[in-house]
Formats: structure tokens, C-alpha cells, sequence
């Protein structure tokens, strides 16, 4: 596929862990040649974001599911644990397999 | 660099604290008396874990309290803080939270590299063995600048 992906990583305050959290999904994305694009910000940043998912720390994630701006979210539980990171990725991008990216 | 942004002013052992608002207060204050963050800063920290949860505990036993530029960062900085008896966050993955890393950071994207090297100090469990045997606030910082000097 040519086109990806967008994902937006972010977090109450917009640096800090969801930049941590980004730079450790982008080394997974990476390493496995994912077709997903990253960006980072703060909960502001959903409205207005046209991507198709929101990667946060797993505590906004139960948050971020209630709101219908929000397409589709994964929580991490260890920021540090690229497996963890992997394993849902992989997840996501299997269950939207044959979608389009919205933009 | 993250040696850029961390001094021995910042780093304390062994702190006592009775829950995890009281770790936050201790954990930040030196960078509230260094003018790296402003009070409200920290009160923000706190708000932030009591609307929102403990989202803050990003690994096994690690805090990175941090709030919005806006709400008083001053200066970037980084803390490094143990804990003489680990507190509960209510995290349901990553508690109890024996080590806290309080960040101020001024802007979104002129600290990467620091948090690059905070994020590998983070995944390397040798840092935390050899945190646990630092005896004071200048053999964690040579530890830190000896783990950059590594990466």
C-alpha cells in the first residue's frame, strides 16, 4: 500500500509522555515497516484531527473511546515495552486491513 | 541532551512521602525553588491525575509528572527522585511508583533529544540497578551522563 496511515499520539499535556510514547512507536513502525504516520499533541489536538487512529497511555484511552471524534484508540500500558506496542499495532492495522486511510 | 537539562539540585534519594499527591508536592519542589516551574504547574500535575487517572505512571514503577507548557513551565528540567517507600497511583499495571522523573518542558518539539535519552534510560533496566545503588545526588547525575555517553 502506498498510501498510510495517521495516528496521533498524544497526552493531557501535548509533551512529555506522548512524546516518549511516539518516539517508541516509531521505532516499531520502523523496524517493521508499518504503514502508519505519527504525529504527537495534547487532547486538544482530536478536534480537527482527520487521521484514523489515537495511540495514548492507557488511562485517556477509556476517556477518548467515549468521544466521537475519535476513530479508533489504543491505550499503552508500558511506554517502554515495544513489544506491547508491537502486538497492538499489528492488531489494529489486521483488523482494518483493506480499509483506506481517511486522508 | 538530557545531562543538559538535569543537576544535582534536582535529583533527591530515599524522599518519604505518604500517598501520590504527597510524592508529586516532594518530587517537584526543588524545581518549583529553582524557577524551572511555577506552583501551578505542580497543582496542575495533581488536577490532571485526579480528572484524568494515573496516566502519568508510563512503566513498571515510574512516574514522569508533567503538565501543560502554559500551566508554568519556566525552564525545561528533569528531576530524578526515589522513593524511600513506594506509593500507590492506582495504576492498575505500573504501580506501586518507587521512581518519579518530574518534567518541565517550555515547548512540544525543542527537547527531543532529552526525551529520547529518557526514553532509553527508561527501558534499560541496568539504570535502574545502578540508580538503586546511587548514594547521592552527583553519582545519579555522572550515572546519567555516563549512560548518555553510552547510547
Amino acid at each position: 500500500m502506498d498510501r498510510k496511515y495517521h495516528a496521533l499520539v498524544c497526552c493531557r499535556a501535548g509533551m512529555g509522555s506522548s512524546m516518549m510514547l511516539k518516539i517508541k512507536c516509531d521505532q516499531v513502525i520502523k523496524e517493521d515497516n508499518l504503514p502508519i504516520e505519527t504525529e504527537h499533541g495534547n487532547l486538544d489536538s482530536i478536534i480537527g484531527f482527520r487521521g484514523d487512529l489515537v495511540i495514548t497511555m492507557i488511562d485517556l484511552t477509556e476517556e477518548l473511546s467515549q468521544d466521537p471524534r475519535v476513530p479508533s484508540a489504543i491505550g499503552i500500558k508500558n511506554l517502554v515495552d515495544k513489544n506491547e506496542i508491537r502486538e497492538k499495532l499489528h492488531a489494529w492495522l489486521d483488523e482494518h486491513k483493506g480499509e483506506e486511510p481517511r486522508r | 541532551m538530557l545531562s543538559d537539562l538535569l543537576d544535582e539540585s534536582l535529583v533527591q534519594l530515599n524522599v518519604e512521602a505518604s500517598d501520590w499527591e504527597d510524592a508529586i508536592r516532594k518530587a517537584t519542589a526543588p524545581l518549583v525553588a529553582n524557577g524551572k516551574v511555577t506552583e501551578g504547574y505542580v497543582d496542575d500535575i495533581i488536577k490532571g491525575v485526579h480528572e484524568l487517572g494515573p496516566y502519568i505512571v508510563i512503566t513498571e514503577h515510574v512516574a514522569l509528572p508533567h503538565a501543560r507548557p502554559e500551566s508554568g513551565a519556566l525552564e525545561s528540567a528533569v528531576g530524578i527522585v526515589t522513593l524511600k517507600n513506594p506509593v500507590e497511583f492506582g495504576s492498575e499495571d505500573n504501580d506501586p511508583v518507587k521512581y518519579l522523573f518530574p518534567l518541565s518542558a517550555k515547548d512540544n518539539d525543542s527537547h527531543l533529544s532529552a526525551l529520547q535519552s529518557l526514553v532509553e534510560l527508561l527501558s534499560d533496566p541496568d539504570f535502574f540497578t545502578k540508580l538503586d545503588a546511587c548514594k547521592d545526588a552527583k553519582e545519579v547525575v555522572d550515572l546519567v551522563h555516563a549512560k548518555e555517553r553510552g547510547m
